[in-house]
């Protein structure tokens, strides 16, 4: 068989290398190191030594790197919170209230259980958060199937009211007596921090998240739930004469997308500030919505891609050191590449459906 | 008895000047959402009408000059959200987040020089007619220019909406892209239309919050106030008249928050905090029957973005 | 191949740079804008004082960074980059930089406004309060409706020992001064600070002060409703050219010349090191044509008193909120008392949070 045969007996097989994912996704990243630069030239700085740069303080060293993965565990549950509702056709934007729903309900059990030996609290610490994260996942599931409430606006809203809620803990009635006045809690025991590895910052986090994403790739693909969850966003009917419960499936992916989401909470909480206070989480929420868009809701490439988000994320500090430019660049970086993402995908996937 | 009207009536107003720049927001995306578009993204436009304004305000002296600027830099950064979602197809939800993120890096990475900086601001109508009215003269006093403008947009937006031509291409372009393509008319000039103005109008509220109400830059300042309006839209049922109590709700929120504490209650100002964002979601779950009945005013064209891609 | 030229190159250029500079790097974090005409403005002032005064410095600094976990990051950067004395500047910078401090055993820290240390890290702050309490005569003797207005931020000792000097220095010229606190809850929040002094002001207040990261927000409300203001951390009398009164302001350089030269010839102590009127690290700001020749009088007065000793800000009798006595007649708090303050003097309205 010759190779012209091979190649039309299959060409339906091949198309994948033209049509598939890689080339938008080449485009795209072509298209941000570009933008990157130029954004960089506008401002006069040296381009591509601030670039490299930039790629050093995320990936260059040891400590850099450790400090991405630091980074990338929040990012990555959070996308994962994203990512499951999205399955369903639902768009969920309230990891950042899940995130500190998490945090404060995991801070309440450490509260209670203060004296307990690590075994216990460690345990009840983080059924506290996965408890916290659900509730708040779920309430705005329930809003949306009982009331029609849509769950955007919703899950926007309530994620200010779940950072102010750490708020009135931490300024309120959970404030530590001995911090003389600042809001923040006492300082979380031992038994309650997770583990870290080696001497970095780097913690089990980063481990859960791994592990949830491949997980969450299996059952959703694989397994029978993962399929009525694509017949309940296709066409809700059918999937409820087929026994399945749109209701039901918005109930469990909110709220499982929520108790991720309140891991990465308790986590931030318990290893990188040791305590509750304000200010826990920045913007994880919305990187994560990102993150998990960029992966086109896909689990497994989630997980790179945090990595990714996580180093761009961390080498800010670099820009602000070596050309002092304010913090604010890496917001500005991550816009444009969610927009070269959106503009890319959508004239790439509008133009091979016409 | 005179001294709670007084109170009442310094609080209402009070609650009018916080909540104008959620209230032009809010008529912004009514005119948006009115032609089938969702733009999550007046938060960032905000923030760089809110930089743009103080910065051109801080280096012209004219606050006048800085509103234009504002209302000027709030539409380039909506072109960002128009071309994605009517020219490459993207989702409406995605785009807006991006334009979000876009606008509040854009203006706190451009607003550092400004900070500290004083500029000449609008003034009240302290020494205007309006002033010597009798009760509510010295309230009125207390107002100021940017008030004035949106309360006036609110019939201006009405009338187009409900009693022209144009405005009821508009509407149809929202209720069903189909039928107006039908009809004969492109949808798309139309949705572009609502987008630029809705980047003006939260533009122009930005400038409302920092050259008129604090006269300060900040960073990140509007703390999430357009998301809210994109809320109380929902609560307004789409109607540019009752965007005005929409909006006072949220300002009655903020505004009560901290005269409660100089009044001397004590409740957390957190939990009170809170308030500005709970309500508008109860009044969402309230209206549910309403809205199921008889569509409560959501633009149909809505429907499809709001179930999700 | 080209990596090992890379990192053969990228050391030379390290050695040369380490052997030919002896220049110490400092480096500073700001909690905001250095712009601010508030606390960090102050700071940085410092910071360039300290670059015009001593040759063999170079100083870098970072704004904007949020008082969590994420300084520690910000400060080892630092670190590895060559710095090797850390100013954290902001209050809740403290417990990361002391985990920090742990970690680099070489570098020096000097945090502003902590109350503890270890073995490379000290604090310095200076007694502000000092100045407060006579800016707090001004306002007492200037005040037409005897309300006063405190837009606080956090209820830790710094701001609690300002609202109280202010109130006790208002209240030695004019007993029937009242003085309302309004917490922001935050230490930058510009429409917060703004509505607060609104509030303040709609209640009767014709003074406002505050103690929050800028004082550009109050002080300009305060102009614009026409009452006066006090200002705090820098002089904004710029903001209000009718209303200003005075200002409590500090002057950083000159301590943080003498902390840096500790490191640098090795009599670094971890130690509170606390500056004050007497050494001229607290200032009082200059005064607004609003105030009257005979107000500069007894201020000048009063401030010798201090100066000399013959005057303690925080001297008894001491009253708390409801009358009860804290600090007997003829006793005197200690520096560590007053450091950790957590009540409110008598004429103060407004719990504490």
């Amino acid at each position: 068989m010759t190779f012209n045969t091979f190649f039309r007996n299959n060409s339906l097989k091949f198309r994948w290398l033209v049509s598939g994912p890689w080339v938008p996704a080449l485009i795209m990243i072509v298209g941000f190191v570009l933008v990157t630069i130029v954004f960089f030239a506008i401002n006069g700085r040296a381009p591509l030594n601030l670039f490299i740069e930039m790629v050093k303080g995320g990936f260059g060293d040891g400590y850099s790197f450790s400090e991405t993965l630091v980074k990338t565990s929040p990012i990555l549950l959070t996308a994962l919170a994203i990512a499951l509702p999205a399955r369903l056709g639902l768009i969920s934007v309230g990891a950042e209230g899940q995130l500190h729903l998490g945090a404060l309900f995991g801070t309440g059990a450490v509260l209670l259980a203060f004296d307990q030996p690590g075994w216990l609290l460690m345990p009840l610490m983080l059924s506290g958060a996965l408890l916290g994260g659900a509730l708040w996942g779920a309430i705005p599931g329930l809003m949306k199937t009982r009331l029609g409430v849509n769950e955007t606006i919703s899950t926007l809203l309530l994620n200010y009211v779940g950072i102010l809620l750490v708020s009135f803990v931490v300024h309120g009635p959970w404030k530590n007596p001995d911090s003389l006045g600042w809001p923040a809690t006492v300082e979380f025991p031992d038994g309650a921090i997770l583990p870290q590895f080696f001497d970095t910052r780097v913690h089990m986090g980063l481990v859960f998240g791994i592990v949830a994403a491949v997980i969450l790739h299996i059952l959703v693909t694989h397994s029978r739930w993962g399929l009525s969850l694509q017949v309940s966003r296709s066409n809700p009917r059918v999937g409820a004469t087929a026994g399945i419960s749109y209701e039901k499936n918005v109930l469990i992916v909110m709220a499982i997308g929520g108790l991720l989401a309140g891991l990465a909470g308790i986590a931030e909480a318990s290893v990188i500030q040791n305590r509750l206070q304000d200010g826990l989480a920045t913007g994880y929420g919305l990187t994560g919505f990102l993150v998990a868009w960029l992966a086109g809701q896909h689990f497994l490439r989630i997980i790179p891609l945090s990595i990714l988000m996580g180093g761009l994320m961390a080498s800010a500090d670099s820009l602000q050191l070596y050309a002092q430019l304010p913090k604010a660049s890496a917001d500005i970086l991550q816009a444009l590449l969610f927009i070269i993402v959106l503009a890319v995908g959508g004239l790439w996937y509008r133009r091979s459906s016409t | 008895m005179e001294l709670i009207t007084t109170e009442i009536l310094a609080l209402l107003f009070a609650a009018l000047r916080s909540a104008t720049p959620v209230l032009a927001v809010v008529l912004g995306e009514i005119m948006t959402q009115r032609s089938g578009i969702i733009n999550l993204g007046v938060e960032g436009q905000m923030l760089v009408g809110a930089m743009t304004g103080f910065a051109v305000t801080a280096t012209t002296g004219d606050p006048w000059l800085g509103v234009l600027a504002a209302c000027s830099a709030g539409m380039l950064l909506s072109l960002v959200h128009a071309a994605l979602v009517l020219g490459c197809q993207a989702n409406q939800i995605a785009s807006g987040v991006a334009v979000m993120i876009l606008g509040g890096g854009l203006s706190a990475f451009y607003g550092t020089a400004y900070v500290g900086e004083k500029i000449n601001s609008f003034g009240s109508f302290k020494g205007a007619v309006v002033a010597e009215l009798p009760v509510i003269g010295e309230f009125l006093a207390a107002l100021t220019p940017t008030v004035l403008i949106t309360l006036v947009s609110i019939p201006v937006i009405s009338v187009f909406l409900y009693r022209t031509i144009a405005g009821l291409h508009w509407r149809s372009v929202g209720e069903s892209v189909g039928i107006t393509r039908n009809l004969g008319h492109s949808p798309v000039p139309y949705q572009f239309a609502a987008i630029v103005f809705g980047g003006m109008m939260s533009g122009f509220a930005g400038a409302a919050l920092a050259v008129d109400y604090t006269s300060n830059w900040v960073e990140y300042m509007t703390s999430g106030r357009g998301l809210v309006a994109v809320g109380l839209v929902i609560v307004a049922r789409w109607n540019p008249w009752y965007a005005l109590p929409a909006a006072l709700l949220f300002g009655v929120s903020e505004s009560l928050n901290l005269r409660l504490q100089s009044w001397g209650v004590d409740i957390s100002p957190y939990l009170l905090a809170t308030l500005p964002y709970l309500i508008p979601l109860i009044v969402l779950m309230l209206s549910f029957r309403g809205l199921k009945a008889g569509g409560g005013g959501m633009p149909k064209g809505l429907k499809a973005v709001f179930q999700g891609n | 191949m080209k990596k090992v030229i890379n990192s053969l190159l990228a050391s030379t250029l390290l050695a040369v740079s380490v052997s030919a500079a002896a220049e110490t790097k400092v480096g500073y974090i700001y909690v905001g804008p250095k712009s601010d005409y508030g606390y960090n403005y102050a700071q940085d002032q410092g910071r360039l004082y300290l670059e015009e005064n001593m040759d063999d410095v170079e100083t870098l600094y970072f704004e904007n960074i949020p008082e969590n976990a994420d300084v520690q990051r910000v400060m080892e950067r630092m670190i590895r980059a060559g710095v090797e004395v850390v100013f954290p500047t902001s209050y809740g910078y403290l417990d990361h930089a002391l985990k920090v401090a742990e970690k680099y055993p070489d570098v020096h820290f000097a945090h502003s406004g902590g109350l503890k240390t270890s073995d490379n890290l000290m604090t310095y702050f200076a007694e502000i309060d000092q100045a407060m309490y006579l800016a707090g005569i001004a306002a007492g003797m200037t005040t037409k409706t005897d309300k006063l207005g405190f837009v606080a931020a956090h209820p830790i000792p710094q701001v609690l020992r300002n609202i109280n000097a202010f109130t006790r220095g208002a209240r030695s010229v004019n007993p029937d001064v009242t003085t309302a606190v309004i917490w922001t809850s935050g230490w930058s929040d510009p429409s917060k600070e703004s509505e607060a002094a609104s509030a303040l002001i709609d209640d009767g207040a014709d003074v406002l002060t505050g103690h929050v990261d800028s004082p550009i927000n109050y002080v300009q409300v305060a102009e614009e409703r026409g009452v006066y203001s006090v200002g705090y951390h820098a002089d904004a009398s710029k903001f209000a050219p009718k209303g200003w009164l005075t200002g409590a302001i500090w002057n950083w350089g000159p301590m943080m010349v003498d902390i840096v030269k500790s490191t640098q010839d090795g009599t670094f102590k971890p130690q509170h090191l606390r500056g004050d009127l007497l050494t001229n690290a607290a200032q009082l700001s200059d005064f607004g044509d609003a105030v009257s020749d005979e107000t500069i009088a007894e201020i000048t007065n009063r401030q010798k008193m201090i100066l000399n000793g013959d005057y303690q800000v925080w001297e008894g009798p001491i009253f708390d909120q409801d009358g009860a006595v804290l600090v007997a007649e003829g006793e005197t708090m200690t520096l560590e008392e007053t450091e950790k303050m957590d009540f409110l003097v008598e004429g103060v309205t407004g719990r504490l949070r």
